[in-house]
């Protein structure tokens, strides 16, 4: 038996409390208490069956639950925000991977009065435990709860948990799955379950392309409303890196929704994205500096730690960027953007005349987009030899991010399996591709940030010896990456990818 | 999951007082925590108030019908669950003979529960036996009580040289245990194996009363005497553990 819980908008602490008296149990202490449920944005802890909670009573504690029979609990001074915030041991060893750079936020915050009632064996051994709690408040929005009573089992005991279970049934309370928390969730109205982001929405192959394109592009609309106050906060870095996705999807959607929405509109707002995707950037580049600092620096061995001074540089100017991003994310251009944007994709607002495929069934849309995506990346990797230049790989990225971004927001036309298997082979050129971009551009970012920094405080001979030792690194990871492209893209451009996609091709069409 | 085991050669040395207050203390700092209680004798179980009785007894432990958590049992600690001792433990030994590949027997068993503790602690009777290299073949370290004299000393050392030539060995964590740092003895043969065994944990636990009232108790000392000198010794002794195997 897991956690249970019950709950009664009418019942009062003493009824329940005098009842489990009655049956054997001893009311060991009431006190009040605050448990705070903590997760990810995105519920990363929720979605892998765990539950964190931070218990405010007589002594503040982490209880970890989930992932096996035995809760997991440990005594700190404050709230852990990053996996780092946690005491090193066990418990963040489970949550650490979890979380990697995202934030603990408080989900639902519950303050109330507790009563624990244990029932004890003849050995004087805890057998089971009853929390009651009266009183009760919750937030984010403060709302009055209902009485709660938590039934905890003890491994090898069930008899005394099951016993309290049907003690609390005969006295009209309503049982709930998990703990407290989890009952007063849809109480208050909080879902447990955090913000998705996902770029997929549900569609019909035979519904007007017009439509389906709004949807993605609504979706993908709230996608970046819903990360603006946290990029505004600096929660964490995957608010603003999320935002920027949302940004590069949505252009990437209106570049293929040629001919479906009106081109005017269209290109006003693909114009308008390229700026906010510009504007993001910065911050976005130093924060990618941050977190894989310690990946990249890890090739200089002990020669790593001449490099401190660079990284004090790195964070003041990632807090001058984010104090200019912030000034974006609220300046009048970025709200008459989003105004704007939500009008139109809502159909309030057309801009120009409505376009030729607006009408035409989404499915044969998106079909003709993907082949024609293909095409292009296909062209464009066969002409690419030993010579080229660095460019025309980076050409060749984009294309396969377009073709990828119309995979994943138009996923809801296509078969999970099938798209699964395509992708897995646009993953593998893609990873070249990126290992490629991202050491081409931080070779020439430490090149450009050595020149920069010299004779600033800090930038001592050696500093500037590992840094150029750390550029050696990256050039050489770079010429790795470009010697392996041909035989990616050889790897890509197969039967076997052709006919992949045209399974895709097909299923979107028909499905 | 981390396997470790309180063991030595000799008895009375303080295996059991260890298995326990390290284990609260392991739970205590996060860990999800499984005491084996392997002894008959079943001190451990009587210390977490739990009945040393295992349904199918021995032989059931080791067989591979029905899971070992079957039969396991929530303390009072949260964190802490114990698989009880059952009388017929004397004969594990033989049970063991009965089983295919006997040394990897009971790492078998405790890989069913692989995910579902960071750390099992075997409490194990004295001896060297077919149920010792069991123990060997389950546990990452063995947690070795050493009594600061010059007896306990060459147990140690007998210990290691039977390990020294055993594939997948277990590491040695040795600790000094009951120790009295009034006598002269002690504090002279804790410098000498300190010098000869650098792998020695630093924090010695103390020969004391508080300890010894685990039985009237039944409760590890931190229960009773949270801050005494001995539950501070088991909190910083588990400290020094944990930094080894979650460095």
């Amino acid at each position: 038996m897991d956690i249970v819980s019950f709950t009664a908008a009418d019942a009062g602490p003493k009824k329940v409390l005098s009842a489990l008296t009655k049956a054997g149990f001893a009311i060991e202490g009431q006190r009040p208490v605050r448990r705070t449920r903590l997760d990810t944005f995105d519920a990363r802890l929720h979605h892998a069956g765990l539950r964190l909670e931070m218990r405010e009573g007589p002594h503040t504690e982490l209880i970890l639950r989930g992932g096996g029979p035995v809760p997991a609990q440990v005594p700190v001074e404050v709230a852990p925000r990053l996996a780092t915030d946690l005491p090193a041991g066990p418990l963040r060893a489970r949550v650490g991977p979890l979380l990697d750079v995202r934030a603990l936020m408080p989900v639902l915050v519950m303050g109330a009065r507790e009563a624990t009632a244990v029932r004890r064996n003849n050995a004087g051994k805890v057998v089971a435990a009853v929390r009651v709690y009266t009183e009760g408040t919750a937030g984010p929005a403060t709302s009055l709860l209902p009485l709660v009573a938590e039934v905890a089992p003890f491994e090898g005991f069930p008899a005394a948990a099951e016993e309290a279970v049907k003690l609390l049934r005969s006295l009209g309370l309503s049982r709930r799955e998990g703990d407290a928390i989890d009952a007063l969730a849809g109480h208050v109205g909080v879902d447990l379950g955090g913000f998705s982001g996902s770029p997929s929405v549900a569609m019909e192959p035979s519904e007007p392309a017009t439509i389906a394109f709004r949807r993605v592009l609504a979706n993908l609309a709230e996608t970046i409303d819903a990360n603006w106050q946290g990029t505004i906060d600096d929660t964490d870095s995957e608010f603003l890196h999320d935002l920027r996705v949302a940004v590069r999807r949505t252009r990437s959607v209106l570049s293929h929704a040629r001919g479906v929405l009106p081109s005017d509109g269209r290109e006003y707002f693909r114009a308008e994205f390229g700026w906010l995707g510009e504007v993001t950037t910065p911050q976005r580049d130093l924060d990618v500096y941050l977190i894989e600092w310690p990946s990249y620096v890890a090739p200089l061995g002990a020669a790593a730690t001449e490099l401190a001074p660079v990284v004090g540089h790195i964070l003041r100017r990632r807090m001058a960027a984010h104090v200019k991003l912030v000034r974006v994310l609220r300046s009048a251009r970025y709200r008459a953007v989003m105004t704007g944007w939500r009008a139109w994709i809502g159909g309030a607002v057309m801009l120009g005349a409505s376009a030729k495929r607006a009408e035409a069934p989404i499915g044969g849309v998106v079909a003709a987009r993907l082949a024609k995506a293909q095409e292009q990346l296909l062209g464009k990797g066969r002409a690419i030899d030993a010579e080229s230049p660095a460019e025309s790989l980076h050409e060749l990225r984009k294309d396969a991010k377009k073709l990828r971004y119309l995979l994943e927001c138009f996923g809801g036309l296509l078969p999970a399996g099938r798209r699964k298997t395509f992708v897995q082979r646009l993953k593998a050129l893609q990873d070249n591709l990126g290992e490629h971009q991202d050491t081409e551009v931080h070779t020439a970012q430490l090149r450009a940030l050595s020149e920069e920094l010299h004779g600033e405080p800090g930038m001592t001979a050696e500093v500037l010896v590992a840094m150029g030792r750390l550029t050696e690194v990256f050039d050489q990871r770079r010429k790795e990456a470009r010697g392996v492209f041909a035989e990616r893209f050889a790897a890509y451009d197969t039967d076997q990818t052709a006919q992949a996609l045209a399974k895709l091709l097909s299923s979107a069409a028909t499905s | 999951m981390k396997i470790l085991a309180t063991y030595s050669i000799k008895g009375g040395v303080g295996k059991t007082t260890s298995a326990v207050n390290l284990a609260r203390q392991a739970a205590l700092a996060g860990g999800r925590v499984l005491v084996w209680d392997l002894d008959p004798q079943g001190a451990a179980s009587f210390y977490f108030r739990i009945k040393p009785k295992v349904k199918g007894g021995s032989e059931r432990l080791v067989s591979t019908k029905g899971a070992l958590s079957d039969h396991i049992r929530a303390s009072d600690t949260p964190g802490l669950h114990v698989l009880p001792a059952d009388f017929s433990l004397r004969h594990l030994d033989l049970h063991l003979d009965g089983t295919k590949r006997p040394t990897e027997r009971l790492a078998a068993r405790l890989a069913g529960i692989d995910d579902h503790y960071d750390v099992a602690i075997l409490d194990c009777p004295p001896s060297i036996s077919l149920a010792s290299e069991s123990v060997f073949g389950a546990a990452d370290a063995l947690l070795v009580p050493v009594i600061p004299t010059t007896l306990s000393s060459r147990t140690l050392q007998q210990l290691s040289e039977f390990l020294d030539d055993r594939d997948g060995a277990p590491t040695l964590f040795p600790y000094f245990s009951m120790v009295d740092g009034r006598k002269r003895l002690h504090r002279e043969v804790m410098a000498t194996l300190r010098s000869e065994w650098p792998g020695m944990l630093l924090t010695p636990i103390p020969s004391s009363s508080i300890i010894e009232r685990m039985g009237p108790e039944r409760a590890a000392v931190g229960v009773y005497a949270p801050s005494s000198p001995a539950a501070l010794a088991f909190s910083r002794l588990w400290a020094e553990v944990a930094a080894r195997i979650w460095p």
